[in-house]
């Protein structure tokens, strides 16, 4: 088999293993010092009762902080609340963004235009976000009420993010206007690499276009889904950002989610040690239902 | 001849400077970090930062002294000063919350002021209330920024329409005033409340707490809130009927925050409200409130049991470091800025106390200050005269639940309110929820 020209370069150069070892050593260390270190230290710090108000103790408690979360009811709260808001999220900006995805597959006058308009939510940084939406729900002023009333759809203003009922849902849609677009266009990425013989084979066949739909097109974007839907995951059950601008995870514990629980633990009840813990636990459970999205939709059948 | 080898001589002369100047800048830090002439490292929340500001080129006139100033935004304030304090950052003097005091002294963050007679003088012009509210086991931590009470205020106009001649003395006659108010065409909902997850809702709730003549805990300590007769029960359920009985409070009050409330309150919207005193200059500016003029305050309304009326008062104050305190020089430079900003300014005269009032509405604990003619126009400007205000403020009561595990069972308490208002928990759950967090960090 002939040289390549990398190859050829490489000999050159005086390139081996040692020195692309070397090479990449300054990115390992950077790595190890930014990433590895404090995932460790996090750990470690986790296995302490860590109370920085009372600096003068610091006794290590094994597994205790572990244990003491699991018998906090507020943990099981806690996640009730992040389960509900993550397959409410997910599920609902999967369903959407493949239904955008089609629509932007076809081609129409303006596809472009609209391709780049429905990208302007993502691109809006999360914190504008959340107020945002935090104002169009206002119970007293927001433009939620203002058209369902004009409309004629509800005969007075009510109360959306204060009614327990309502909040987790009406936070979900806020993060699902953002999150969306991206999750359309890795879709539409997918969909662009299906080989259109696929669909003029199936055509041929008599498939009208659900059926086309169903055995073509679904299948051959699983990877895409795949991408989705751990991103997705991965995104809401740590979504932080729009439970502290819009509800401080009220009313009452209606919004009190995992991650809302490590915040108040850390950086209000400055217990870092019950932080740490609770964080591990977040991290252990966006790795193993991104492990189970892996699998699933990796195995052969 | 030859030349010298210039680069070489300016490397080496390079050096030695670095050398000499590392010495100098070592040694020089060194008696600067514990000698006279050391910066006073001051740290507060980002308020006032106008005033403050001046008054830190006026002390630095003054003493010929420099000031680090920094400030951090309210909500991440307590964070940050105790991670600093953790971390042993320079700092000298910084404004503490009367709610983190016990929970700083017990860190060791704070020291006590007790034997500096410099800053103990200024206990003979404070109101009570304030210097108490920073003693904690005894020891006296500081000197007063501000103290200030929550008032009771209504819209005179609101009230005339409705024919109201007086504003309510008790919290049935709010329920019915409010309620007249609805049937002669007024707002929907007359009594705004600010009922949302915020640092304000203890506040509030206490004030309501003590109005009906309650208390969270006894004189040692100990839980009395989840008693039915004790003000807890009896405030919680005069907020759930004002929402859910009575309608003359917003159900969406439970996202109300304060700053959202006096929005809503300056815009003419509501005809009750309860706000911190010192947000009765922002309101009756024209320039900022379109019902200016016309928000008033009137003592706060008695519940049942009550024999007179009562509110929750609260101060923030000038703490020192006990790192400043441990070395002459910074000590030193500490008092002296201490007492310039909590104190008497060189001049003589409460300049800064007197600036913060009229700028900003930040009432005073310094009592000679209230007869000052300025003082008097002030609040007959923007309040209708200091009366009512000065009457309410000798009836306030600091917060009773503020122990070195407040933070904490706050939260807790938070939620417990909030279940309430939303209907979820009845009053006497929700303060026995309370009351057994309460124990559990009592110990």
């Amino acid at each position: 088999m002939a040289d390549t020209w990398a190859d050829r370069l490489s000999r050159k150069a005086g390139y081996d293993e040692r020195s692309a070892a070397i090479l990449i050593l300054p990115v390992f260390v950077v790595l190890m010092v930014v990433a590895l270190y404090p995932i460790i230290y996090s750990f470690y710090t986790s296995l302490f009762d860590i109370v920085l108000t009372r600096p003068w103790r610091r006794p290590f408690v094994g597994f205790g902080n572990y244990a003491r979360i699991f018998q906090d009811p507020m943990f099981w709260v806690a996640v009730q609340r992040t389960t509900v808001y993550t397959v409410v999220t997910v599920s609902i900006t999967t369903v959407f963004a493949l239904f955008v995805a089609l629509l932007l597959n076809e081609a129409f006058p303006g596809r472009r235009l609209l391709s780049a308009l429905i990208l302007l939510p993502w691109a809006t940084p999360s914190i504008v976000n959340g107020l945002m939406w935090k104002w169009i729900y206002d119970p007293g002023y927001g433009l939620l009420n203002g058209i369902l009333v004009q409309i004629g759809l509800l005969e007075s203003y009510t109360v959306w993010l204060g009614n327990p009922d309502r909040t987790l849902f009406m936070i979900a849609n806020a993060a699902i206007w953002k999150q969306m677009p991206l999750a359309a266009i890795l879709l539409l990425v997918s969909m662009k690499a299906i080989p259109q013989d696929l669909y003029r084979a199936a055509t041929v066949d008599g498939a009208n276009v659900f059926q086309r739909f169903w055995h073509v097109t679904l299948p051959a974007l699983k990877p895409g889904l795949m991408l989705v839907l751990v991103y997705e995951t991965m995104i809401s059950i740590r979504h932080f950002d729009l439970f502290l601008i819009m509800t401080q995870g009220g009313p009452g514990d209606a919004s009190y989610t995992l991650s809302w629980q490590i915040y108040v633990e850390t950086f209000r009840n400055l217990k870092f040690g019950i932080g740490a813990a609770l964080s591990y636990l977040l991290a252990i459970a966006t790795f193993v239902l991104s492990y189970l999205f892996i699998r699933g939709f990796g195995s052969k059948s | 001849m030859a030349f010298p080898d210039r680069s070489r001589l300016s490397r080496r002369s390079l050096l030695k400077a670095s050398a000499a100047g590392g010495l100098v800048a070592a040694t020089g830090g060194i008696s600067a970090s514990f000698g006279q002439g050391a910066p006073v490292n001051f740290t507060s929340w980002s308020a006032a930062v106008d005033q403050v500001r001046s008054h830190v080129s006026a002390f630095e006139r003054a003493t010929g002294l420099k000031v680090n100033y920094e400030n951090f935004p309210w909500a991440q304030y307590r964070t940050s000063v105790v991670t600093r304090l953790v971390g042993n950052a320079p700092m000298d003097v910084l404004w503490v919350s009367d709610a983190w005091l016990p929970e700083f002294a017990e860190a060791g963050w704070l020291a006590t002021i007790d034997d500096v007679p410099e800053l103990m003088k200024y206990n003979a012009d404070a109101a009570q209330f304030c210097t108490q509210s920073m003693v904690y086991k005894g020891k006296q931590y500081g000197l007063a920024y501000y103290g200030d009470h929550m008032s009771f205020i209504y819209n005179t106009e609101i009230l005339q329409k409705a024919g109201i001649t007086t504003p309510p003395t008790t919290w049935e006659e709010v329920v019915q005033q409010s309620l007249k108010i609805k049937q002669s065409g007024g707002p929907e909902f007359p009594m705004l409340m600010a009922l949302g997850i915020d640092t304000w809702l203890i506040e509030f709730m206490s004030a309501l707490v003590f109005a009906h003549g309650g208390r969270f805990v006894d004189v040692s300590g100990n839980a009395i809130m989840a008693d039915a007769n004790r003000g807890v029960v009896e405030a919680a359920t005069w907020v759930r009927e004002a929402i859910h009985t009575h309608k003359i409070v917003s159900p969406g009050a439970v996202e109300t925050t304060e700053i959202n409330a006096l929005r809503a309150m300056g815009a003419g919207q509501h005809a009750f409200a309860i706000v911190p005193t010192y947000r009765l200059r922002a309101l009756n500016d024209p320039s900022q409130a379109p019902a200016a003029g016309k928000l008033r305050p009137a003592l706060m309304p008695r519940g049942p049991r009550a024999t007179a009326s009562a509110t929750c008062g609260w101060i923030r104050f000038y703490g020192m470091t006990p790192g400043a305190k441990a070395n002459a020089g910074r000590r030193a430079n500490a008092v002296k800025f201490m007492e310039f900003f909590g104190g008497k300014d060189t001049t003589g005269s409460y300049t800064l106390q007197k600036l913060l009032l009229t700028d900003v509405g930040l009432p005073f604990c310094t009592t000679p200050l209230s007869n000052d003619p300025e003082v008097k126009a002030f609040w007959t400007r923007w309040a209708g005269g200091g009366d009512v205000i000065a009457q309410q403020a000798a009836s306030a009561v600091k917060k009773d639940v503020i122990a070195p595990w407040f933070g904490e069972w706050n939260e807790t308490a938070n939620a417990a309110w909030q279940s309430v208002f939303l209907n979820r928990a009845t009053p006497q759950a929700a303060a026995t929820a309370m009351a057994a967090k309460w124990k559990d960090l009592k110990g």
